[in-house]
Formats: structure tokens, C-alpha cells, sequence
């Protein structure tokens, strides 16, 4: 039966780790064989072949590298950016808004308006005469579903229908022809 | 050189992608046309005008071939939800537009809708219609320079002329 044996001083047992560690680590380098089983020191005395592990080489591998060693490998400034540079960066024309050169005035009503897109005042005068006409359209065929099978025609007031507009059907609008709407 | 497709990046794709899916795309763009055919003048986004474009001046094409076209009146009954319309369409459209090769309609820029998306909305209308002009053309007075100058060149050469 193996008895357990523990030397009597713990600094004799820590002296002789450290020597058998050191001797390992040589007679490994020097004779590097085949997959041999650790040697552990023949002891005169029954007791455990292998030395228990060295504590400290455990506990050391498994730990994440700590933020005081990773601080070495992050980037930061190492001068202070001075006004001019700041002024450079935000002024640089990439980033100022830019300007718009298609903007025009309206001949019509003097309005601004964009060169490609209609003026929004006279759109709107548009788009109003344009409902109030839908709205006596709506009069005129009473209910949904009711559209005409005839053309349409628009007559302001005092306005006869002539040859021209003979088989349309035709929608009253009680005020003054606009100057904008040419009778065709 | 990239030599592979990338399914996330668009760049160069011309195809639309409107409404949830390509059948919710479709009826989308049916609902414009019928709004088109009854209103003859809507306010969309630019791009649904644009894609509904193509699609009513087509429908007008086909409507141009008559109504006894078996063709021509199963599309005017899947693109016009509506149907009195359809007889909108045969009787008083394609009348209307028998003289006109094509385009049919007419498509404006107008400034970006007021709501909180500011979205870019477009005007499209069919020509011919009843109501009052979006854009007036202007002709330049009598006034300007180049017409005095023109004027006074037409009266020296009708002068040189009657004698």
C-alpha cells in the first residue's frame, strides 16, 4: 500500500521543484524523444512518482490578457489638433451645404419656384379651380359609377357652347373665364 | 473588378419595387390607371406616375383597336376596376386620341408633398382634357427687341415688295 509522504519543510519541497523543473526543461532540450511518460524522480520511499504541478503555471494561462496590458495596443491622439486643422476639416467644401443654382423666379405670379418643377403658387390656383369644377361634376352625374360616355366641356359665365362643342356634355362654372384658362 | 453578384447592392437595377410584393405592385399600379381614367388629371409620388405611365398609355393603345378586339376588352376589364369606365375608355378615349401616334399623357414635376415625408410628387394627366391648363405657354410681346427689329424687316420687304 502507498503511503503518503510529505516532506517535513515546504521550502525543501518548493527548492526541489524548481530544480526538477529546470532539469526537465534541459535533458528535454538535449534528448528530445518520442512521446515518453514524464520522468519523475525515484524517491527511496514509497510515494507518489510525479510531483504535484507547480500552482503558479495554471493559473496564469486560462486569464484573459487584462485591460493594463491591452491599453498598450489602442490608438489615441498624440497631439492636440490644433484651430487651424480643426478649421481646415470643417470647412473643407465636402462638407458645406451646397448651392443650388436652379432656383428661378415664376413669370406668372414672381413666385420662386425650381427650373425643372412647376410653380407651387400657380399649381395651386390650378388645383383649386380644377376641384371646384370636380364639385359641379359630382352635381351633375349624381352618384358613383356615373361616368359620361361623351366628352366634357367647361363654360364660365355668359358662354354659349358653339358648333365646336356640340356632342359633349357640358359644365356650368358660375364666375368670370380666368385669364390663364384660354377657351380652345 | 468585381465578377461576382451581390444580392444586397442595387447598384445599375432599373426595376421597381413598389407596394409589399410584384401582385401587390400590380394592383397598386391598376387602382392609378382607373384613378387616371376617371379624373383625367392625379397627384402622385413621381415614381408610382412613372411606372403607371407606361402601363395606361399601353392600355389606351390596346383601346384604339375597338371594343370588338377580345383582347383589348380583357385588359380594359383587369386594368379598370371600375367598369363603367371601360366604356370611358372605348367610347370617348380612344376616339379622342384615334389622330395621336403616342403619348397619351403628360407627366410635371411639382413641388415635394407637405406632409412630414416630403415625398417628390408628380402631376400626370391625360392630354385633351377639360380642365384648365397646368402649364400656359407664353409667346414674348411685341415689345422685345428682336420682335421690333423682325417687325421692321417684314414691313421693309412688304414695302419693297407692293411697288
Amino acid at each position: 500500500a502507498l503511503v503518503m509522504f510529505f516532506s517535513p519543510l515546504p521550502r525543501l519541497r518548493s527548492l526541489l521543484q524548481r530544480c526538477w523543473g529546470q532539469l526537465e526543461h534541459g535533458l528535454l532540450l538535449g534528448f528530445s524523444r518520442g512521446p515518453s511518460p514524464p520522468w519523475g524522480p525515484a524517491l527511496a520511499v514509497q510515494a507518489p512518482a510525479l510531483l504535484p504541478e507547480p500552482v503558479s503555471v495554471t493559473s496564469e494561462s486560462n486569464e484573459v490578457p487584462s485591460l493594463f496590458d491591452s491599453i498598450l495596443w489602442m490608438a489615441a491622439p498624440k497631439k492636440r489638433r490644433t484651430i487651424e486643422v480643426n478649421r481646415c476639416r470643417r470647412r473643407n467644401p465636402s462638407k458645406l451645404i451646397k448651392i443650388k443654382t436652379n432656383i428661378d423666379v415664376c413669370p406668372e405670379c414672381g413666385n420662386l419656384k425650381q427650373k425643372h418643377v412647376l410653380c407651387g403658387y400657380c399649381y395651386a390656383k390650378v388645383k383649386a379651380e380644377t376641384r371646384l369644377i370636380r364639385i359641379e361634376i359630382g352635381k351633375k352625374e349624381g352618384g358613383p359609377f356615373n361616368a359620361p360616355t361623351v366628352e366634357t366641356v367647361v363654360l364660365y359665365d355668359g358662354e354659349k357652347p358653339t358648333e365646336k362643342e356640340e356632342g359633349k356634355r357640358i359644365i356650368e362654372r358660375a364666375r368670370k373665364r380666368p385669364s390663364w384658362f384660354a377657351q380652345d | 473588378m468585381r465578377l461576382s453578384v451581390a444580392a444586397a447592392i442595387s447598384h445599375g437595377r432599373v426595376y421597381r419595387h413598389l407596394g409589399l410584393g410584384p401582385r401587390s405592385r400590380l394592383d397598386l399600379l391598376r387602382n392609378l390607371v382607373t384613378a387616371l381614367v376617371r379624373h383625367e388629371r392625379i397627384e402622385v409620388p413621381w415614381a408610382r406616375a412613372d411606372e403607371m405611365r407606361g402601363y395606361a398609355e399601353r392600355l389606351i393603345d390596346y383601346a384604339k383597336l375597338g371594343d370588338t378586339n377580345e383582347r383589348a376588352m380583357r385588359l380594359a376589364n383587369f386594368w379598370l376596376t371600375e367598369k363603367d369606365l371601360i366604356h370611358k375608355l372605348f367610347k370617348v378615349l380612344a376616339v379622342r386620341f384615334q389622330p395621336h401616334p403616342g403619348s397619351y399623357t403628360r407627366m410635371l414635376h411639382i413641388p415635394n408633398r407637405d406632409d412630414i415625408d416630403r415625398a417628390k410628387m408628380a402631376v400626370i394627366e391625360l392630354k385633351g382634357n377639360p380642365f384648365p391648363p397646368l402649364i400656359v405657354p407664353r409667346r414674348d410681346t411685341e415689345k422685345t427687341l428682336l420682335n421690333q427689329l423682325l417687325k421692321g424687316y417684314r414691313e421693309d420687304a412688304h414695302r419693297a415688295a407692293v411697288p
